[in-house]
């Protein structure tokens, strides 16, 4: 019996290590199959890409912000589909490394998250601007649109990381011009009220502000597809 | 000739811090194939000279000599080959063996020596007690009678050339006591072994070869049994000392 | 009603009885008294422990910053002088060193003086911790140095200040519940807060407040008082008594595993106390009949033998208590190591008023039936020399009954849980039941057996003569030995799976987020050959078309089927596992994705094979079928996986790169900045301190729990002793008849060794398979650890047990040895 407990912490301990740090689990999700039919007509493929923030850690995968984000855009007349792409503990190099795999759903608009695991590590922001930039280069590279979400650090990282790490946003997408959402957790960071209790992951009603602070950016990533004309998937 | 010899056999107990003496200065001698009978009142030692002659206790001073052997100091595991193969023993209380059948119980002597035939025996010896359907039965099985012809059969399977009995139709009733009785005298003819038997009963005592009365420790008189033709067995008696 | 001189007589006479009696009665109260202060000792010294872990009385627990009323509210109890309070706050943040030439990630911990109020932390200077942090200076853990190049008296750049390392930390008394930590300690005092600049918006602090309460008595009354003011969900206030630590619920499974034990004992205990009781009243019973004969009531018999075993019994406790006391001193060297050094080992009141009614209560219940036979006993018996057998009547079946009921009520009043206590008393059946069946198909089947040689059939006889115990004996020495065998198996698995296989190849250091393009560089710059594992995230959608319920898993407690899992690809299995089900990994000629599943997670969640997993991986759904079943058969720590896929399937997916490697302890930290400098995302967790204290605990609780086993082999000798003494009877009777019809000694002593020795063979035998069976049970299912079943050992515990029984039944049966034919012819004759 207690020897079993010791296994149990033990095995847990190396479960939680495998499964990342910082943001462990993801539970929301990705719509059904949907990436990989084709998109209707005029609209497109919206691909939600991000880590346990975009994924929805701890709650209903219908409560996360793509799901809202895709109900928004019905009610106002945009029959797009947006498919969540979070991974939940993915650093930006991991985002990096899947571009591809994102490519491959045949994304119109990107909206890329990432970064804040990066963050909680403490790795170099020289690091994590290299990765992103990438990530975004060959995103617009293949014809997507790209929404860059910013993020700000948690401060207690100190003055010298985050001011570092926040200017990343910023000068990536003025540097690819891609649209930014100038903070993603706008409203949200550091609300006891719209997190849950790790203070990391925003609960449902959190991701209803996120929903708003996303929304007009995508719409304009939307329109600013049309003014370009019509693609080839 | 003489197989067994007791020479001024003397045998004293510790009680608290009494001394009592039970045996005091019996000697006897006892002939090959004789049926000697020690007779005496509760008390008077009769079972204490049994134990000596058979070895199994030792007195405080005198001698027994078994085929003129003087086996009073032999050792327990000397005495041990003595009793399975030279002695036999018939008790009051039968004794038998309660985890064995009656047909291991009688095999078992013989069994110690290693003898080959030691069932066969067994079942000749059942089948002269009319046992033999009994055989393969525990002692609490069977009736008092039929566990001390059992206990007989286990006396004479090594064929011993003395045959020890003590008392063993005390705890019968007196026609399975007399049947019992007739049985061990015909063996012990059959088998021309010498019979020592401790008794109460007059009436056996009539048809032995001698009588030994024990009485306070000392040999009170002597008597002829039957076959001497005496009709009072007390006819010749005289005091020792 | 008393009768004083029968009392006497009968407490002086059958000497031998009495003593395993008494030595039962010991035997019981030492094993509950010991178990109990131990306990005791340890929840006090985990209570103890508990405050310095956390550092304090009360603490309370935000991330965010308090609120203004429990601020005030601690600040007014302050002022009243009811406690003391000092705040902490537990932060991550980027150290930089002069010129910002590197940097660290920290784990920062800002503390107000008073700080710790128990325990201690140490310095490498050995100075006060109030001393050495004053304001300007900070305390790091040697990593930062080593990480940095630094040493005692650099600045280092945290937040907006500049502040001088003053010391190393050693020692942190509130660290251990904290298993692991992203990066090394480094303490600041509070009085720098300000300067830091990091606690602010925005900032994600742990927010703690450490109260010490001046009069004990008062914690949970302030605590509760401050519950009330409290932000609800948000400001945590726990006593040190609730903030359950994990070493505080690991010490009182393992006290319950050895409440297990201890019961065990005491039920040995119980049987030993009632075989003996029952050789002691045997004895007495030519007396008990006598006295019936003359007109005594069986209510006064009763009455005389309750007093006398009541007697017995007390000398019994107060013996076992002495022990006690001896055993107190004994006690700390045994756990040393185990508990921490300020633990106090004694024996309580308490411990010893609980054995003492425990000891008094098994007494009286396993006295009981002996005594109730009595009863039946007949004056009749004076005059019968053979044995009458007992009849049972429905008083007799009453009586089992209500035997075995108070004794499941005092399991279920000393294990205190209700489930496990039933579990333990239906275990207990059926491992009787099965010792009980085994033995009497193995008796039936040598009963019907022709022997040849003689001592070995007399040896055989002797096991079924009349009133002889042998199954009574065989059924409980199986039992016991099954018990004392299958936790030496146990633990000799638990050792070969974990102690043993940890010093040489056991991983204690973890790479995470290794990117595959990095792979080949990171492979060639680590330079050990190491197993690397891809990982890809991925959720399960259905399992056999039954939709995961996701708001229904999340609300589950443990592991949750909506969580995202980890997968990975392979075409060999790993050197510790092996395939439960399927012929391979993976078939040939299979339509379709194929999976193969950890039996943990199949067993877990009810996956056959051919079951049908979707999987959806990050967009892409996935149909898979389970093609085989996989168990881990070696190192624990080792990393593993629910779900292999072929490496086909998914070597596209995004994936990052794990592995886990052994390095030496002290290069730990030069290697770990080897990689970090030419692989910044790469994290690195090191299980050194973590592994190596799990691998000391488990060594030194196998020595407690078999310093715990060996009172049950002992109640077990005494089981062995009173049967030789209940049969003593027919023994020396045996004996005696042997010796009269010319067996020497030599032959005597062959039967009464080969008696034994069958005795002890046939328990050693069915208590080994039944062990076996057990140990391989309870290894595969719950330990869930690969199963050697230790031939050499099983050898050498059946050689042992056969050593044991014939030497126990050899001493024990001097005196029948000794026993003169004529003394106890005479006896016989007389009585």
């Amino acid at each position: 019996m207690t020897k079993r407990l010791i296994l149990l912490s033990l095995v847990l301990s190396t479960c939680l290590l495998v499964l990342g740090l910082g943001a462990h689990a993801s539970g929301a999700g990705v719509l059904e199959a949907g990436s990989q039919r084709n998109t209707p007509k005029g609209e497109g493929v919206i691909v939600a890409m991000g880590n346990s923030l975009t994924a929805g850690y701890g709650i209903s995968e219908s409560e996360a912000y793509p799901a809202l984000l895709q109900k928004q855009l019905a009610v106002d007349g945009y029959a797009c589909r947006v498919v969540n792409a979070g991974i939940s503990g993915e650093t930006s190099s991991g985002a990096l490394s899947r571009v591809q795999w994102i490519l491959t759903l045949k994304p119109d608009i990107v909206i890329l998250e990432t970064g804040a695991n990066d963050g909680f590590r403490g790795i170099d922001p020289v690091l994590v601007e290299k990765n992103i930039d990438e990530t975004v280069r060959i995103l617009h590279e293949s014809g997507a649109t790209v929404v860059l979400a910013g993020m700000q650090i948690v401060r207690n990282l100190g003055k010298e990381y985050t001011d570092a790490f926040n200017a990343i946003y910023p000068r990536v997408a003025q540097k690819h011009g891609v649209i930014l959402i100038p903070f993603f957790l706008e409203g949200v960071a550091g609300e006891p009220e719209l997190n849950q209790a790790d203070t990391i992951h925003p609960t449902a009603r959190g991701y209803e502000i996120i929903t708003k602070t996303v929304y007009p950016y995508v719409v304009k990533a939307i329109e600013k597809r049309k003014a370009k004309g019509p693609q080839n998937p | 000739m003489t197989i067994l010899e007791a020479q001024q056999l003397t045998k004293t107990y510790r009680l608290g811090d009494r001394e009592i003496c039970v045996l005091d200065g019996v000697s006897v001698a006892v002939a090959e194939g004789e049926f000697l009978v020690i007779q005496g009142s509760s008390g008077s030692g009769k079972t204490t000279l049994l134990t000596l002659l058979s070895g199994l206790d030792k007195p405080t001073s005198g001698r027994i000599l078994l085929e003129g052997i003087d086996i009073t100091d032999f050792k327990e595991e000397e005495l041990a080959p003595l009793r399975n193969t030279s002695i036999g023993f018939v008790f009051q209380s039968f004794h038998l063996v309660p985890s064995l059948t009656a047909i291991e119980n009688v095999m078992f002597p013989a069994e110690l020596r290693h003898d080959h035939d030691a069932e066969e025996k067994a079942n000749i010896l059942l089948r002269r007690v009319g046992l033999l359907d009994r055989a393969g039965n525990f002692p609490h099985q069977l009736s008092g009678g039929e566990r001390q012809r059992v206990a007989i059969c286990r006396a004479l399977i090594n064929n011993p050339k003395i045959v020890f009995a003590d008392e063993p139709t005390g705890n019968l009733d007196s026609s399975n006591g007399k049947a019992i009785l007739d049985l061990l005298l015909e063996l012990q003819k059959e088998r021309r072994a010498t019979l020592i038997l401790v008794t109460h009963s007059q009436e056996i005592a009539r048809t032995s070869d001698r009588i030994i009365f024990l009485k306070d420790g000392r040999i009170a008189a002597h008597g002829l049994g039957s076959h001497q033709g005496g009709r009072d067995g007390f006819s010749e008696q005289h005091h020792v000392s | 009603m008393f009768h004083k001189s029968f009392i006497r007589r009968q407490l002086t006479r059958s000497r031998q009885q009495t003593v395993v009696f008494v030595l039962c009665v010991v035997l019981s109260m030492v094993t509950l008294i010991a178990l109990d202060s131990f306990s005791r000792s340890v929840n006090e010294s985990m209570l103890m422990d508990a405050r310095t872990l956390h550092a304090g009385d009360i603490i309370i627990h935000s991330h965010y910053d308090f609120s203004p009323t429990l601020d005030d509210a601690v600040g007014s109890l302050v002022k009243q002088g009811l406690i003391q309070a000092a705040r902490v706050y537990d932060l991550y943040s980027v150290v930089r060193t002069a010129g910002d030439k590197d940097s660290l990630l920290v784990d920062l911990k800002i503390v107000e003086p008073g700080y710790p109020f128990y325990g201690a932390v140490e310095l490498k200077s050995q100075r006060p911790l109030e001393k050495v942090l004053t304001q300007g200076n900070i305390i790091v853990e040697q990593g930062v140095l080593d990480r940095l190049h630094l040493q005692a008296g650099d600045t280092l750049n945290v937040g907006e200040a500049t502040l001088m390392i003053a010391d190393v930390v050693l020692h942190e008394p509130d660290r251990p519940v904290n298993f692991f930590s992203l990066g090394p300690r480094v303490f600041v005092s509070s009085r720098d807060l300000e300067a830091l600049n990091l606690v602010q918006k925005g900032s994600r602090v742990d927010h703690l407040y450490l109260l010490k309460v001046q009069d004990p008595g008062n914690v949970d009354r302030l605590a509760a008082e401050l519950r009330d003011v409290a932000t609800p969900d948000r400001e945590r206030v726990d006593t040190y008594r609730t903030a359950g630590s994990r070493i505080k619920r690991f010490f009182d499974n393992f006290l319950f595993f050895l409440d297990l034990i201890a019961i065990f004992t005491l039920l040995l205990a119980g049987i030993g106390i009632q075989s003996a009781v029952t050789a002691f009243l045997q004895e007495k019973e030519k007396t008990v009949a006598i006295m019936k004969a003359v007109g005594a009531t069986n209510r006064f018999i009763t009455l005389q033998f309750i007093v006398v075993l009541c007697l017995l019994g007390l000398a019994g406790t107060v013996l076992g208590v002495l022990l006690g006391f001896f055993l107190q001193n004994f006690l700390p060297f045994v756990f040393q190591g185990l508990l921490p050094q300020n633990i106090r080992t004694g024996i309580s009141g308490w411990a010893v008023l609980k054995g003492f009614f425990l000891g008094v209560f098994a007494v009286a219940i396993f006295t009981s039936l002996p005594l109730y036979r009595l009863r039946d006993l007949k004056p009749a018996v004076i005059f019968r020399k053979e044995e009458t057998g007992n009849r049972r009547g429905l008083p007799f079946y009453l009586t089992v009954l209500g035997v075995v009921l108070v004794f499941a009520a005092m399991i279920l009043w000393q294990l205190r849980d209700v489930r496990i206590g039933l579990y333990f008393i239906s275990g207990v059946g059926v491992l009787i039941a099965l010792a009980t069946l085994l033995s009497e198909a193995v008796l039936l089947s040598i009963r019907k057996r022709k022997i040849k040689s003689l001592p070995l059939r007399q040896a055989f006889k002797g096991l079924f003569r009349p009133r002889n115990a042998t199954k009574a004996v065989i059924v409980t020495l199986t039992a016991s030995l099954s018990v004392i065998f299958s936790i030496t198996l146990l633990d000799k698995n638990l050792d070969a799976n974990f102690i043993q296989s940890y010093p040489e190849d056991a991983p204690n250091v973890f790479f995470l987020d290794i990117q595959t393009s990095q792979l080949e560089a990171f492979s060639r710059e680590l330079g050990i050959q190491a197993e690397y594992y891809p990982v890809v995230r991925g959720r399960i959608r259905s399992i056999n078309g039954e939709p995961v319920d996701v708001a229904r898993e999340w609300q589950r407690r443990g592991d949750n089927l909506a969580r995202e899992f980890n997968l990975t690809y392979r075409d060999y299995l790993l050197k510790d596992e092996a395939l439960l089900q399927g012929e391979s990994l993976f078939r040939t000629g299979v339509e379709g994705v194929q999976v193969s599943v950890l039996d943990t997670f199949a067993e877990a969640n009810g996956i056959k094979m051919g079951d049908r997993i979707a999987f959806n991986i990050q967009g892409v759904p996935l149909d898979t079928t389970v093609v085989s079943i996989r168990t881990r058969t070696k190192e624990f720590i080792q990393p593993f996986f629910y779900f292999v896929f072929q490496e086909k399937v998914l070597k596209a997916a995004p994936q990052t790169v794990f592995t886990a490697v052994r390095l030496p302890p002290r290069e730990i930290s030069a290697i770990q900045n080897r990689m970090v400098a030419s692989f910044p995302n790469v994290s690195v967790i090191d299980l050194t301190e973590t592994v190596q204290v799990f691998a000391r605990i488990l060594g030194k609780l196998s020595g407690i729990t078999r310093f715990f086993t060996l009172f049950s082999i002992i109640a077990g000798v005494l089981i062995l002793v009173s049967s030789v003494l209940a049969t003593r009877f027919v023994r020396t009777q045996e004996t005696v008849y042997f010796k009269i019809l010319g067996a020497r000694r030599s032959f005597i002593l062959k039967v009464l060794t080969l008696e034994n020795g069958i005795l002890g063979l046939l328990s050693a035998l069915i208590a080994l398979l039944l062990s076996q069976a057990g140990s391989w049970t309870i290894s595969r299912w719950i330990f869930d650890i690969a199963y050697h079943p230790f031939p050499l050992w099983s050898l050498l515990m059946i050689f042992s047990t056969l050593a044991l029984v014939v030497a126990v039944g050899l001493v024990s049966s001097i005196s029948i040895l000794r026993q003169k034919p004529v003394i106890f012819l005479r006896e016989q004759t007389e009585e």
